[in-house]
């Protein structure tokens, strides 16, 4: 059992999938996670060590502000290695990430993407849209069928929806 | 950061957004005369902030003020199609 940002990881899960617990971290998001902080597939939550932990927390409490992914250096095609004994030349330094393509950074959680997608809906009821209108009668937005069903949308959709 | 609503919406980005040209654009902001049209499916250009348009809903024109909020969606947005249903009890029974 591992407390992280009032959220309760249980133990026996794997941390890929425990992550998902989080709003806003799907599988393939929590995929990514786990590569980062360099957790294995199959590793499950009891079998996280102290670093790695800290690592998800500080990540999960701050996404835009996380750690770069780390870069490592590659041989050249034209690399030999040294002659045996002798001691290995430093390691280019390679060059950083482009921060821009990193989708981790811009990952949104729980209250921010709750308040994400009320604005959105707002937006929509501001303008007098079509979306908006249908959250304002609280009906499917998308052109489902209303004779029957569309329960869901019923008891959620809002213009201060029920996230 | 958003990337632009041409890569939201699900186009080709070198498409540019779909659009009408309506060659009474200017007149119309200059004399506030509200542009008819049957294009629902044209997207609001920043250049159409402040037009008037009166939108095709299949039956009748809905009027339709632009905003400068609207850019980047729909003319169709904004003239519903359907109407609600209401209950009319018969009289001659």
């Amino acid at each position: 059992m591992v407390h992280v940002l009032g959220k309760v990881l249980p133990d026996s899960q794997l941390v890929s999938f425990a992550l998902t617990h989080f709003k806003g971290i799907g599988a393939s998001t929590a995929r990514r996670l786990c590569a980062r902080i360099q957790v294995h597939d199959r590793c499950k939550i009891r079998d996280l060590t102290p670093a790695q932990l800290t690592a998800i927390t500080s990540f999960l409490s701050a996404p835009s502000a996380a750690a770069p992914a780390p870069v490592h250096a590659l041989a050249p095609p034209d690399y030999a290695p040294p002659p045996l004994g002798a001691p290995l030349p430093p390691a280019p330094q390679p060059a950083p990430s482009p921060r821009a393509k990193d989708t981790l950074l811009n990952v949104k959680l729980e209250a921010e993407l709750q308040r994400e997608v009320r604005e959105n809906i707002l937006h929509q009821r501001m303008i007098g849209s079509y979306v908006g209108r249908r959250h304002a009668m609280s009906l499917p937005v998308r052109g489902q069928q209303t004779q029957t069903n569309s329960k869901t949308a019923k008891k959620l959709n809002r213009v201060e929806r029920h996230v | 950061m958003l990337p632009t609503l041409v890569v939201q919406s699900g186009r080709s980005a070198w498409k540019g957004p779909f659009f009408v040209a309506f060659p009474n654009l200017r007149q119309a902001l200059e004399n506030n005369i509200p542009i008819k049209t049957q294009a629902r499916s044209c997207t609001i250009l920043p250049n159409f902030v402040g037009l008037k348009f009166m939108v095709h809903n299949g039956k009748e024109y809905i009027p339709v003020a632009v905003t400068q909020d609207m850019v980047g969606h729909k003319l169709g947005e904004f003239a519903m199609t359907r109407k609600r249903f209401s209950y009319k009890a018969t009289k001659n029974k």
